[in-house]
């Protein structure tokens, strides 16, 4: 039988399909409460997916993922509270159109082109990944360090505000990935004798330390606030569909575009894909104007743009086994677990799962249009639910997920630990996202480092000699030189601007 | 607790020195000069390399070093974070000692009441929750949560 319809077989079995009905609600719920992210919906799930065979632990991700995101649009349309970061790009855009009576269109907008941009994300991934694996079967040491370096610079000078802070996290990151046994020499380093510390850090309790116990311990620092009244009843969100597609079918292909782009890159996902799609979509509307004023326009690019990114984000992680954001930074994490090794060998050994995986994230985003219409159905009923009860149920699921991730207490002391981290780094502006993907792509830098100035007998030089290794150097290069390149811009223009002024 | 750019900068460079002092310890690979220590010292000094350009900027800019997040100032909210901490200690602590159920409901149950969540309530939630977690992890995907003291329960 072809792989495509061993990966047929392997999808179309009522635990899988089970399991990613299951998944999507889970995803939609923790997307519309505010306060809880998609990344942190994928981290409490993932202690479950231990128990699952690899195409249902993945497809559950892959949902979970999709639908958080678009949950995310609900209470930042009703109440101008985003859901998850990914929507706080619009989010004042949405609650405008809401207090003009319009939250049905904003509503569907967001729902339809989510979908649409969730598949077109899905196509690109599916045309662009076996083409790219073919290209990264060639890649050594040089190329593969490059890849990790770059993905790690993007995260730091695209994906932060503060891209000082952004180091920050990013190399607390890379020092926890130093610890263990794991590393060239095969020397325990910051063990300080602990046998449990010999495996390195537990990556998961990690994760759900830093995304969700320090988000606990946030909200209870903050009192734990109601979220306050729903604005509006929704009606009938489907009505204005044709019109939507009609009027802005070219915002929608750009969201597409740029959302895919910048999913793709490693370190940078669809919270900066909403960003950049939103402005840019002010740049090029006829009608500037009336952005902020409660209109779609924005809307539609920014939510078709975020959407693809989530799918677009594996592109880096299934070929290179490079994290696109902190969600495929999990999904990593959970692909090593079911002995599916991320990269071009994947595409080799295993064509089955990885068609598996791209019909899931198909099946994903079309079931994300009943699913979603019963989501903004119960939203109002849905963001109702005191949080002062959902913060300690939250830490509870917590504990037992870091728990099981390898049955030993001492997942829930990492758990804690990081879980302090990351909560003293939100007080202190640092942001978590680079420090999760330093701890993930750490090992890969510093192996193929070690390697490649082994390999070069210690010349730095020969990272530039073969030619895609120079290009992704240079490419990494410029983006470090970038600041300096556009302060010395500005400088250069700054006289003429005082002379003509 | 916000640390003022200066200090958290300061903070940094003694984190860094610290590293790469230890990381000096690393057996060297025989007849390599790049090994266990070479990494952890690049580390160190990208923080350090950070904790200088936090500095320069807090110096700069005068900023305090030292600043009270809004809600340390207040007493409720520094208990309630101090108590959610310390309930996961507890946790950790007493859970294979007592077992899963008793520790957990009474963990929930501390948390709910500190959130002000009515008694009644508090108590209906604290035991459905642990209940229907230990069905879902013990039960259903056989975790092995500890059992302690508490007879088991068979799902």
């Amino acid at each position: 039988m072809s792989a495509l319809g061993q990966a047929f077989e392997l999808v179309f079995q009522w635990q899988v399909i089970g399991t990613v009905f299951v998944a999507a609600m889970f995803g939609l719920m923790v997307g519309a409460i505010p306060g809880l992210t998609a990344t942190m919906a994928t981290a409490l799930l993932v202690p479950l997916t231990f128990f699952m065979d690899p195409v249902p632990a993945v497809g559950a991700i892959v949902t979970c993922a999709a639908m958080a995101i678009f949950a995310g649009d609900i209470p930042g349309t009703l109440l101008r509270i985003p859901g998850t970061p990914a929507s706080a790009a619009y989010t004042d855009e949405a609650y405008a159109m809401t207090r003009k009576g319009q939250a049905e269109i904003a509503l569907g907008a967001n729902l339809l082109f989510s979908a649409m941009g969730g598949l077109f994300g899905t196509f690109v991934l599916i045309f662009a990944a076996p083409t790219l694996a073919e290209v990264a079967l060639k890649f050594s040491s040089f190329e593969y360090f490059w890849m990790a370096l770059l993905g790690l610079t993007c995260a730091v000078f695209i994906g932060a505000s503060s891209p000082l802070r952004a180091f920050v996290s990013l190399f607390i990151g890379l020092f926890v990935s130093t610890i263990g046994l794991n590393n060239p020499a095969g020397v325990p380093r910051f063990t300080f004798g602990s046998t449990d510390l010999l495996a390195g850090i537990d990556f998961i309790p990690a994760m759900i330390g830093l995304f969700a116990v320090s988000e606990v311990l946030r909200s209870v620092a903050a009192g734990v606030p109601a979220i306050g009244r729903v604005q509006a009843a929704t009606g009938h969100i489907f009505s204005h569909w044709g019109n939507l597609i009609r009027t802005y079918w070219r915002q929608q292909i750009r969201g597409n575009i740029i959302g895919t782009s910048i999913g793709a890159l490693p370190g940078a996902g669809a919270d900066i894909a909403a960003w950049v799609a939103y402005a840019l979509s002010r740049k090029f509307s006829k009608t500037p104007e009336k952005f902020g004023t409660g209109h779609v326009e924005g809307i539609v690019e920014s939510t078709s743009a975020n959407n693809a990114a989530v799918s677009s984000a594996w592109i880096p992680a299934l070929v290179f086994g490079i994290p696109g954001d902190t969600i495929t930074a999990i999904v990593i994490g959970v692909l090593y677990v079911k002995g599916l090794n991320p990269g071009p060998t994947l595409f080799l050994f295993n064509p089955q799962a990885i068609y598996a995986v791209f019909i899931i994230f198909i099946l994903a985003n079309l079931v994300m249009i009943p699913f979603g219409w019963l989501a903004i159905k119960a939203a109002k009923r849905l963001l109702l639910v005191p949080r002062k009860l959902l913060m300690p149920i939250i830490l509870a699921f917590c504990i037992v997920g870091a728990f099981a991730s390898n049955n030993a207490t001492y997942g829930i002391v990492v758990m804690l630990v990081f879980g302090v981290l990351g909560f003293i780094m939100e007080e202190n502006r640092i942001p978590i996202a680079p420090c999760i993907l330093g701890i993930v792509i750490g090992p890969m830098l510093e192996d193929t480092f070690v390697t490649s100035m082994i390999k070069a007998d210690g010349s730095f030089l020969a990272f530039f000699e073969r030619p895609i290794a120079a290009g992704l150097g240079i490419a990494t290069i410029l983006i470090w030189l970038s600041p300096l390149i556009g302060r010395a811009v500005r400088k250069s223009g700054a006289p003429g601007e005082a002379g003509q002024g | 607790m916000r640390l003022g750019d200066t200090m958290l900068g300061g903070l940094l460079l003694i984190l860094s020195a610290a590293l790469a002092g230890f990381s000096q310890t690393f057996p060297a690979i025989p007849g390599q000069t790049y090994g266990a220590a070479t990494f952890p010292i690049a580390v160190a000094i990208g923080l350090a390399g950070c904790g200088v350009l936090l500095m320069i900027g807090g110096i700069r800019a005068g900023h305090r070093h030292l600043e009270a997040a809004e809600w340390m100032l207040d007493r409720r909210a520094v208990v309630s974070v101090a108590l959610t901490v310390l309930a996961m200690i507890g946790y950790i602590l007493l859970a294979p000692r007592l077992g899963f159920i008793p520790v957990m409901a009474g963990m929930l149950l501390g948390l709910f009441l500190l959130l002000q969540v009515h008694w009644l309530m508090a108590i209906v939630a604290a035991a459905a929750t642990t209940m229907v977690i230990h069905g879902l992890f013990a039960g259903f995907l056989l975790v092995p949560l500890p059992l302690g003291i508490f007879p088991r329960v068979s799902w």
